[in-house]
């Protein structure tokens, strides 16, 4: 099998993002955007699994707790081969179809459906305890938003995570600084979000989230507790013409779409 | 009384599994809910995929953890987390019990029993006690009368209500034995054992445990069905005779058994220790309307109204309407009288 640079793949999960925003019904595309590099080192360098038998009992396990970045998600999954792009983009909200605006189980290599926030972290903490208990060595990543961190539930699982000191359960926070209805600072401010995960227990580390080796270093670092990454990127990243600060959700039309995807590096027709 | 407090064989050697009616008469009065925790550990003597959940609701004298300490976990004072804990223990292949009180894990963690085991379809059963108005003297945060109304409404479900120790042995057999998500609904307090030949267990079906052709009284859970047999030995001194239909398992639903026993009786009464909105009553008004079936329903119930005052169980509820006595007068009052060619002989109301 040819070995694509993670960077490659990065490059065209985005173009698969965008062209996912230019279908009727749009996409989350703030942060389907800003979480690439993660999800690209996460399946593309430290988890172990086999895209042709999803429920293989060996792999590692990847939720995504912000679950309305499922256009990333499903971008993602189709890159490393669980399905292909071209399917993804044709059946991306068709009758009948897994591809729903929130992630579904029903789509191979997903373990939970999510879009309701809060859950990812307990979702997690179970799996981890699970495998613990029998004894398997799996490990667990729960990708949340830092708007997310805002939810109780998140901060019950952590202290959970903690207290049973799981070291197969990392959780990556996608610190994009925006959410809904705007700049996560002025909404609810996680300011103090490495300090409050140490503080819970989690060895934390904060890095750039658009650096591939970074993350890669800080997803293989050993621990014998859970630990957190809080991963600093931007809303629309890849994108130039964003600066990183792109809409939360979008949906384009064609010529949007050709403007980003030149932004984005392709050549266009 | 028991051996000793973890076992689950009595002084005289009753096995609970092998002769759960011996091992239930030894210890009369148990309340449902530490019948539960004996059954569980019981059965988990032989199933080494249970694992047992708490929030720090666990209490005392539970054999659980005595004899399963390593699957038996007490996450602390954390409802939501510990449903999607149970979920990704499940996916994980374990069977997951998960315990606190009824208003808690029904309406607390409610939208986590949405996703993880309603929607997500884990193979978690939360296990609440407190239903109902069990809870008494603590008040109505630690009441749960809106909980089956709640449960019922998620797709996918298995919800049941035992009626007494025997019931909620063979109700937690066979929910191990299904695979899927279970709201199994237990009260807080000691409970009659009720003395009454009764067709084999199997969830999802009603169970007819007395005839009658006047007035067809459908019931659930520990107050409810209890309610309902002695109703019923009442209107026969009266010359009514009355079917009594144990309906354990809310969801799925025995719409057909509702169906039978409105075509034999004239008169459907239905008796639960839950809001009168929502639950069996709400069920069953829902198939007979459905069905058109041209039959009263009269609704036995917990008024809709949170019940601040102080009280014991009992005296809730009296409160409530939930007592043979105050039951018998509706009943009579709400029966149609028979047409003439149809009266029987002696009937009070001929």
């Amino acid at each position: 099998m040819v070995q694509v640079p993670l960077e490659e793949r990065a490059r065209r999960i985005r173009r698969t993002i965008l062209r996912l925003a230019a279908t009727s019904v749009g996409c989350h595309l703030g942060g389907s955007l800003s979480m690439v590099e993660l999800l690209v080192v996460l399946l593309g360098r430290v988890m172990k699994f086999r895209p042709e038998e999803p429920r293989w009992e060996e792999r590692d396990s990847l939720i995504l707790s912000k679950g309305h970045a499922a256009a990333g998600l499903y971008a993602a999954l189709a890159e490393f081969g669980f399905f292909d792009t071209e399917e993804l983009v044709q059946r991306y909200n068709a009758d009948g179809s897994p591809f729903t605006g929130h992630v579904n189980a029903a789509v191979p290599g997903v373990e939970f459906p999510t879009g309701s926030l809060g859950h990812g972290v307990g979702l997690g903490v179970g799996l981890a305890m699970g495998y613990r208990l029998r004894q398997r060595s799996n490990r667990v990543f729960v990708v949340c938003g830092d708007g997310e961190m805002g939810e109780g539930s998140n901060w019950e699982a952590l202290q959970i995570a903690a207290q049973h000191h799981l070291s197969r359960l990392t959780v990556l926070v996608d610190r994009n600084g925006g959410q809904n209805d705007g700049p996560t600072e002025a909404i609810l401010s996680q300011a103090s979000l490495v300090e409050r995960l140490r503080a819970f227990g989690l060895k934390t580390v904060e890095v750039d989230g658009h650096d591939l080796d970074a993350l890669g270093r800080a997803l293989e670092e050993p621990s014998e507790e859970p630990r957190a990454i809080v991963a600093r990127t931007q809303k629309g990243a890849g994108v130039p013409m964003f600066r990183g600060k792109g809409p939360h959700y979008a949906t384009f039309n064609a010529d949007q779409l050709r403007r980003a995807l030149t932004s984005l590096g392709e050549v266009t027709p | 009384m028991t051996g000793s407090p973890t076992s689950s064989t009595t002084s005289s050697g009753a096995d609970l599994l092998t002769s759960p009616q011996d091992w239930l008469r030894e210890q009369p009065g148990l309340p449902n809910r530490q019948v539960f925790r004996h059954t569980l550990a019981r059965l988990a003597d032989v199933e080494p995929r249970i694992v047992l959940l708490e929030a720090d609701l666990a209490g005392g004298g539970d054999p659980f953890p005595v004899r399963h300490p390593g699957r038996f976990f007490n996450l602390g004072i954390c409802e939501a987390a510990m449903l999607d804990i149970a979920c990704g223990m499940a996916a994980t292949g374990h069977v997951v019990f998960a315990h606190t009180f009824a208003p808690f894990g029904a309406m607390r963690a409610c939208e986590q029993v949405r996703l993880g085991l309603a929607y997500a379809r884990a193979n978690v059963k939360l296990v609440c006690d407190y239903g109902g108005l069990s809870g008494a003297f603590f008040g109505p945060t630690h009441h749960a009368i809106e909980d089956l109304a709640i449960l019922r409404a998620m797709p996918g479900m298995t919800v049941v209500s035992p009626a007494d120790g025997l019931e909620t042995i063979q109700a937690t057999r066979a929910l191990l034995e299904m695979e899927g998500p279970v709201y199994l609904r237990l009260g807080r307090n000691r409970v009659t054992r009720l003395e009454v030949a009764r067709p084999a267990f199997a969830l999802g079906r009603a169970m007819c445990l007395r005839e009658g052709g006047d007035v067809g009284i459908i019931a659930h859970g520990e107050v409810g069905v209890s309610v309902a047999l002695d109703v019923a030995t009442r209107l026969e001194a009266q010359g009514v005779s009355a079917r009594v239909v144990n309906l354990h398992t809310l969801k799925p639903f025995d719409e057909e058994a509702i169906l039978e026993t409105a075509e034999r009786t004239r008169l459907l009464v239905t008796v639960e220790e839950h809001s009168i909105l929502g639950g069996l009553g709400g069920a069953v008004c829902e198939s007979v309307a459905t069905h058109g079936v041209g039959r009263r329903v009269v609704r036995a119930g917990i008024q809709d109204r949170y019940d601040s005052t102080a009280g014991t169980h009992e005296a809730l509820l009296q409160r409530h309407g939930l007592e043979a006595g105050a039951l018998v007068e509706s009943i009579l009052n709400a029966l149609p009288r028979p047409r003439l060619a149809a009266m029987a002989p002696g009937s009070r109301r001929g």
